[in-house]
């Protein structure tokens, strides 16, 4: 909105570009809001004009799997011979020469910090019970991980090579980032077989992006003059990019590699959803389904332990570093071998172990116990948010204040007196020269009291290509509402109303929650070393934990999804938002202090500003984040676009499945599209 | 002497025959039949039973775990050998289609005597007086009632894509309830336990067998019969404009498996198509793994030592 409001910062009378999409955009909504009542066709997009193309996307797919099904049977059969072998090496190796192994191996990347890093998140795997479910899952990740880093290292080459593909690689990408997993798991079982393989390419196919994206990213940044140099030495053309310009993007390409990593480990529960494999993401949905949030918390935290093993291990690789002392890290190898040696005879086994059961079920009678205590004023949390929040933003004020609820019925009048309200406000706001910001105050009180999930289609069809002119023009435009009338004419749009409205209201609360917490840790170390461990928690363990606390405390229904979504996607507005904030050049801020600025007026007129593009970088994961998290929320009984997936798997609808999850991959791009387009804007307004 | 001789061969072929009747051939032994082993404990007592049976006919068994929904693609492959508790309430429509292309095959009804309805853990008896009778829902649907549903009171169902059965009951009777569909299995039992740590009202769909129905004290709502009737004739039932205004109809758990397993590993056929297990066998085996926290085969080892008369005789009917 303060984009918006900048555009449109020019003198009242000249009416900017903004100005002019907002009105235009308030004149269809008061078009809309008048004639609806009598128009049919104005509110709800006419069923005549609907295609089929659920059945249509079914039969295409259905073809394409009969056509290919050989091929990739044929493929998965080849990568079970090293999905089992790597499986069987770690399932046997004892314990202890897998701990010295890498304990060892973090000597050597990084010293005794890591080597201790190493030794404590492994043995904690050991005491946790899970050492044989935790290797299963390594082994996934083993496998897929080098399958991804392949894949996106051909499709990053690719698109540096040929640059008129470019956007179209980049499309791809967004693609297999967005369209959410579960929508094409059942063509991809009927497609690959049953069985550990399909999640493991479930997960390649997720994790392949980021390694794509930072191949083409290292590429382009690798200087001319080494560039030049290759080109001299009169290598082929091959030559000069394997054997110079691919090492000299080393650094970017490890960096892909570690987000390939960590993108792959936050899979590997949907390939526990199929099954054919003991791993830990079994283990977490078996105890889900108990709804014990101790055990599943646990296993959950291994997955977290891991994840942190590997991420800091790998992070390290990409940096430059000293080389440590060989003869140490064989020295601590041969300790494991030793002790594997004892336990083998001794014939210790780390199955049984079950040393942090008793924590698990202290965390999940401490739930209960809370749940006891603290019932009615959570449910007067729950029941406030909805009243006065969330059901009025899904099916607007008009339908929502009742006498159950507020405690009056709302009128005819009390619309007409609302609306006045807000012209008022807006006319105040275009008197003061804020012409933009008055007719956006008129159009959101349009909206509010409409209800997003019954506005008109023409309303939000012509917004978002308002809000496409606004950001970067007429092309933008037109791939929003393409984009956007597929949804209509694919008979999905009721269903990506709500989905819309749900994720609008977490994106909406998480950008303030998230904006206010990254602030304060940019203000204070203090505060971020508290909350970074959390958020890398709440980054890796399997989100589907904490759904048994969210409903024990807040029960089915949309405001504990609402919750659910916001705990994963708050993380990336937090991280963007510090990151935006503390990056600020020092010569300005020198320059701001030596002109006689405190530390709060540098904060919002110094660094604020100049952190707003990356800040709109972070908004913009925070929406994919919670795209991504709408369909995890479909089995806390979401409705929208999530449960037509959930239902498309039960039914093994496979056109159903892949329309909605189409759909869904729509909503995020456009939204993507257009954050990005606004933050392009300033980055050009900054002179970046 | 020599008529004696034959007259003796001929009985010892005669007995050889009668009991080559049932009988049948082991198969390939040495190669492991594969059981799905899906998401709830029942199933793991139900497959770990038929897997003890299957050694004690000198087979070698595997286990593989496999999502419910996910597993007969899997099944018609040959990558899964059998499964062995199929719900009728909650199977795929692809089960349905690989079945009719001959891909999988049904293999008869587990004998477990499972029941659905409309549900509530005991404390809330005393929130609406009257239950078990489901005429007292009427009055006290207000009692129920939360933030999606008001004016109704709220009746947490099965997931979306389990049917709504939950829903129908409301619409047949009449009741002023609006039916929220559960999400998944973790989300009903989060449900039923907040409600029982809150002492706050609940009404579910739910089932039984299930470990949560002694762990929560879960009652069911007493309902008019659920005859073919009501779900055909509206004039049926207390409600004479609509069907469903009764309870559940009886729900069948079945087994079903590989067609190719019936030629492959014939005994085992045989002993998996006989296999039958009862709610009173099933029940406190779950309860032994969910509530006391044993392991599935301690459990079930200590079954089958204790219950040979009930399963021996299947085994033996196929191998000897």
């Amino acid at each position: 909105m303060a984009v918006v409001e900048e555009v449109s910062g020019g003198r009242g009378l000249d009416i900017t570009r903004g100005a002019k999409a907002a009105l235009l955009v308030l004149a269809v909504g008061i078009t809309c809001r008048l004639l609806g009542a009598q128009f049919d066709w104005l509110v709800a997009w006419p069923e005549a004009l609907t295609v089929p193309m659920t059945d249509w996307v079914g039969a295409v797919v259905g073809w394409f799997l009969s056509v290919f099904k050989p091929v990739a049977r044929a493929f998965s059969y080849l990568i079970s011979f090293p999905m089992e072998w790597v499986g069987a090496v770690l399932r046997y190796s004892p314990w202890p020469l897998t701990v010295g192994l890498v304990t060892a191996l973090g000597w050597l990347i990084g010293g005794a910090r890591m080597a201790a890093l190493g030794f404590f998140g492994l043995s904690f795997v050991v005491i946790s019970g899970y050492w044989t479910e935790g290797m299963n899952t390594l082994a996934l990740v083993a496998v897929s991980v080098p399958l991804a880093a392949i894949m996106g290292m051909a499709i990053g080459i690719a698109a540096f090579e040929f640059p008129r593909f470019k956007g179209a690689v980049n499309a791809l990408l967004d693609i297999m980032q967005t369209v959410p997993t579960f929508a094409y798991l059942t063509p991809l079982i009927v497609l690959f077989g049953f069985g550990p393989v399909v999640g493991l390419i479930a997960s390649a196919i997720y994790a392949a992006p980021p390694m794509a994206r930072n191949v083409l990213l290292g590429l382009e940044r690798v200087e001319e003059d080494i560039r030049e140099a290759a080109v001299m030495s009169g290598g082929t053309r091959r030559q000069q990019l394997f054997l110079i310009e691919l090492p000299a993007a080393g650094q970017q390409i490890m960096v892909g590699f570690n987000q390939c990593l960590m993108a792959a480990l936050s899979m590997v529960i949907i390939a526990a959803v199929i099954g054919g494999f003991k791993d830990i993401g079994w283990e977490v949905l078996l105890t889900m389904r108990k709804a014990q949030f101790g055990p599943a918390f646990l296993a959950g935290t291994v997955i977290v332990v891991f994840a942190v093993v590997i991420d800091r291990m790998s992070a390290a690789l990409a940096e430059p570093r000293e080389p440590q002392s060989k003869r140490v890290a064989l020295g601590i190898f041969a300790i494991g071998a030793g002790v594997a040696l004892w336990s083998v005879f001794a014939g210790w086994s780390p199955n049984g172990v079950a040393w942090l059961d008793g924590w698990a079920e202290a965390v999940d009678a401490g739930v209960g116990t809370f749940t006891a205590n603290n019932g009615a004023t959570l449910d007067a949390v729950k029941n406030t948010s909805m009243f006065y929040g969330l059901l009025p933003l899904r099916i607007g004020l008009a339908d929502a204040v009742l006498p159950f609820t507020w405690g009056f019925q709302w009128t005819a009048m009390h619309s007409l007196m609302f609306f006045a309200a807000s012209a008022a406000i807006g006319g105040l706001l275009a008197w003061r020269d804020h012409l933009t910001a008055g007719v956006v105050v008129v159009i959101a009180a349009l909206l509010l009291e409409i209800g997003i999930a019954q506005a008109p289609w023409p309303l939000m069809l012509v917004g978002a290509a308002a809000l496409g002119w606004v950001a970067s023009g007429w092309k933008l435009v037109r791939l929003v509402v393409i984009l956007l009338g597929l949804i209509l004419i694919s008979g999905l749009w009721e269903r990506a109303l709500l989905s819309l409205y749900l994720s609008g209201a977490s994106v909406a609360a998480c950008a303030f929650v998230g904006g206010v917490l990254g602030f304060l840790s940019a203000m204070s170390t203090r505060v971020w070393t508290v909350v970074r461990p959390i958020c890398d928690m709440l980054q890796t363990i399997p989100l589907f934990v904490f759904l048994i606390p969210v409903l024990m405390f807040f029960q089915i229904g949309e405001f504990s999804a609402f919750l659910a979504i916001c705990m994963y996607a708050v993380v990336p507005m937090i991280r963007y938002t510090r990151q935006g904030l503390i990056s600020t050049p020092e010569e300005m801020i020198e320059a701001a202090t030596a002109s006689g600025a405190g530390k709060w007026q540098t904060m919002f007129e110094v660094r604020a500003p100049y952190a707003a593009p990356t800040i709109l970088l972070g908004l913009n994961q925070t929406i994919l984040y919670a795209f991504a998290m709408l369909v995890i929320a479909a089995l806390i009984g979401t409705t929208g676009l999530g449960q037509s997936i959930y239902l498309a798997l039960g039914q093994a609808d496979v056109g159903l499945g892949v329309t909605a999850g189409a759909a869904m991959a729509i909503l995020a791009l456009v939204a993507d599209r257009l954050v990005q387009g606004f933050a392009e804007e300033r980055r050009k307004a900054l002179g970046l | 002497m020599k008529s004696l001789m034959k007259s003796g061969l001929s009985v010892l072929a005669l007995t050889a025959m009668a009991t080559g009747a049932f009988a049948a051939d082991l198969g390939a032994k040495d190669e492991p039949i594969k059981l799905a082993i899906n998401e709830w404990t029942g199933q793991h007592v139900t497959t770990h039973v038929a897997a003890e049976m299957l050694r004690a006919a000198g087979y070698e068994v595997e286990f593989v775990t496999a999502g419910m929904l996910n597993q007969f693609q899997a099944i018609a492959d040959g990558d899964i050998h059998a499964t062995l508790e199929i719900w009728s309430s909650n199977v795929s429509d692809q089960y349905a289609v690989l079945k009719g292309e001959g891909k999988l095959e049904e293999l008869s009804d587990l004998g477990l005597d499972a029941r659905e309805g409309i549900a509530y853990p005991a404390h809330v008896e005393e929130l609406c007086p009257g239950l078990p009778a489901w005429e007292a829902l009427k009055d006290c649907a207000m009692n129920f009632a939360t933030a999606e549903t008001l004016p109704m009171g709220r009746l947490v169902d099965y997931p979306a894509d389990w049917g709504t059965p939950g829903a129908d009951r409301m619409t047949g009777l009449e009741l002023p309830f609006k039916a929220i569909p559960a999400g998944s299995e973790g989300a009903l039992i989060a449900e039923l336990r907040a409600s029982t740590e809150k002492k706050s009202p609940l009404l579910v769909t739910f089932w039984q067998p299930h470990w949560a129905m002694s762990a929560y004290d879960v009652k069911f709502v007493t309902l008019p019969a659920g005859e073919d009737a009501c779900f055909t004739d509206p004039a049926w039932g207390p409600n004479p404009n609509a069907i469903n205004d009764c309870d559940f109809a009886a729900s069948r758990i079945f087994k079903a498996g590989w067609p190719g397993l019936k030629d492959k590993w014939p005994a085992a056929h045989e002993i998996l198509v006989n296999y039958q297990l009862a709610v009173e066998d099933q029940q406190p085996m779950m309860g032994a793994v969910d509530v006391d926290g044993k392991s599935v085969e301690e459990v079930v080892s200590a079954w089958m030592g204790a219950n040979e008369a009930k399963w021996k005789p299947v085994v033996d009917a196929a191998t000897k």
